[in-house]
């Protein structure tokens, strides 16, 4: 391709091109998300990162295939996020041109390299959380009542690279920043997802919660129980929730949500 | 250049939910009638906030993997995605949105080669009921609607002593519907996109269906997988957005 065609119809066309690009621009390789994609001789080839030595990959060519290399994680749990950092391991895509490698990228993370093409050329739109909140309904409706601290800890404990690999861009609002580390990774995240939204709303409920004498919510109650007994059924037995059910205590986001607001009552002297 | 955009609802819990979107998104890329067939769902990715810009077509077809009209079909996509109503202009985009499936005249065709899937090799004797089920809600008439639509064009086909409905959420229930209708053989056909906790567990769990075929007292039950998930969805999907392309764009300006 010669020249990418006009702006507002082209925009993922460009995005394709310059990805390609940017990929070919770097002899070791470009890192996005987990995959590393290098150029070859016969194209482009996508692997997880962990496996940039590896020779014995499961050998894929057709750029749809992404799509089930994406859907579970290593232990075969269903991965609602695809910028979570649990993408497995194991395989290889090797495609011939930059359409194959955008369908592929499609899969992996997906519009995540138009988001990227915009970021880097400084046109990417940002909604905030609370423009975003004012569009929910039905369920969602009321985390437009969420407090500016609990999006704080909701976006520290939902949003940060040990949970998602995106870059946080947006903020509380436009006079209100996250505090938060947004991420080093390449993959720029221009508004609260779904995921988050769920979880926000997960949050909010715990904020309408009252504490009795003991210090405590109902849930967090639940939550310490429920942490007791997985510990004390042994090591290894603990099963947590699944990674979006965030209405079970042993939910990873969940427990990083009580890091941040139970521990430090727990402990307080630290 | 010409895209078809396909909207699920999605999960994040499971993949049952947006296995379907993708499987008719595939069939169709195989057909070559568009240059782009694109999944975006409600609650996985990408989403429908993003979407639009991962098409390259000036000319989309936006087409809801949902059976009746409803919450989702008229707030969540069109706000969602920006939509003005049946066709939008952005920028060179002209954007053109198809109603669910199931209100359209083709469903009754696919509701009935689900039965004949189900139904091949079986041998039936006595009066044969065809039962659909529907999700049903009391806050929405048209959720149940459309299954008393689908109900009333199959059974003026006059292929069955019997055409019923029942619900999981609204009268009349489903229990109740498969229990009292006059037949020796019911054939009970969830009309659902996709399988999930309610095609899996809670109707058999329910009704005490052990699999396709179960005996219950003097009724055969022969229970099917959801519409959703048939094939012929896929050519269901293609002609609701050809459809769409009757619709005259509204004149407006860029912006």
């Amino acid at each position: 391709m010669s020249e990418a065609p006009p702006e507002v119809s082209s925009l993922a066309a460009a995005s394709r091109e310059a990805f390609a690009a940017w990929v070919a621009a770097s002899a070791e390789g470009r890192l996005f998300g987990q995959i590393l994609i290098r150029r070859c001789s016969s194209g482009y080839s996508l692997r997880h990162a962990e496996d940039a030595g590896e020779s014995n990959l499961e050998a894929h060519e057709d750029p749809r295939s992404a799509r089930e290399i994406a859907k579970l994680t290593e232990r075969g749990e269903y991965r609602p996020l695809k910028s979570s950092p649990n993408l497995r391991r194991g395989w290889e895509i090797r495609v011939s041109d930059s359409v194959e490698l955008a369908v592929a990228m499609s899969y992996l993370y997906p519009a995540g390299i138009v988001h990227w093409h915009l970021h880097r050329g400084g046109r990417l739109g940002i909604t905030n959380f609370r423009e975003n909140a004012t569009r929910q309904s039905g369920l969602y409706k009321r985390v437009q009542r969420l407090s500016d601290r609990g999006v704080q800890d909701a976006a520290r404990a939902c949003c940060e690279d040990a949970v998602c690999l995106k870059k946080t861009l947006w903020d509380v609002d436009e006079r209100t920043p996250l505090e938060m580390r947004r991420g080093d990774g390449e993959i720029p995240c221009p508004e609260p997802c779904s995921v988050f939204i769920s979880f926000a709303r997960r949050v909010r409920l715990f904020e309408r919660e009252e504490r009795d004498e003991t210090g405590l919510s109902v849930s967090e109650k639940e939550d310490l129980a429920a942490l007791i007994e997985a510990a004390a059924s042994g090591a290894g037995e603990v099963e947590f929730a699944r990674e979006a059910e965030f209405e079970k205590p042993l939910n990873e986001r969940r427990m990083r949500y009580r890091r941040l607001t139970l521990v430090p009552r727990l402990r307080p002297e630290e | 250049m010409k895209a078809l955009v396909i909207v699920g609802h999605g999960s994040h819990l499971n993949e049952d939910s947006s296995l379907p979107v993708y499987e008719h998104a595939q069939r169709i890329r195989g057909t070559g009638e568009f240059d782009e067939v694109v999944e975006s769902f409600w609650k996985e990715e990408p989403s429908m906030r993003h979407v639009l810009d991962t098409v390259e077509s000036e000319e989309i077809y936006v087409v809801p993997a949902f059976i009746s009209e409803g919450y989702f079909t008229q707030q969540v996509i069109p706000r969602e995605l920006g939509l003005e109503g049946p066709v939008t202009r952005r920028g060179s985009k002209t954007v053109r949105y198809a109603g669910p499936l199931g209100t359209f005249e083709g469903m009754p065709d696919v509701i009935l080669e689900r039965v004949g899937d189900l139904m091949r090799g079986r041998k039936t004797s006595g009066r044969t009921a065809l039962v659909l089920l529907g999700h049903g809600t009391d806050l929405n008439k048209n959720s149940g609607g459309v299954i008393y639509m689908n109900a009333r064009r199959i059974r003026e086909r006059g292929l069955y002593d019997l055409v019923e409905v029942g619900f999981l959420d609204q009268e009349p229930e489903i229990g109740a519907v498969v229990e009292g209708v006059a037949a020796r053989n019911v054939i009970l056909i969830p009309v659902f996109i996709a399988e999930g906790w309610h095609t899996r567990e809670t109707i058999p769990e329910d009704l005490g269906l052990t699999g396709e075929v179960t005996l219950l007292g003097d009724k055969t039950v022969f229970y099917g997988a959801p519409v959703g998930t048939h094939p012929s969805m896929a050519n269901l999907i293609a002609a609701r957005a050809r459809e769409t392309a009757r619709e005259e764009p509204v004149v407006r300006s860029a912006t």
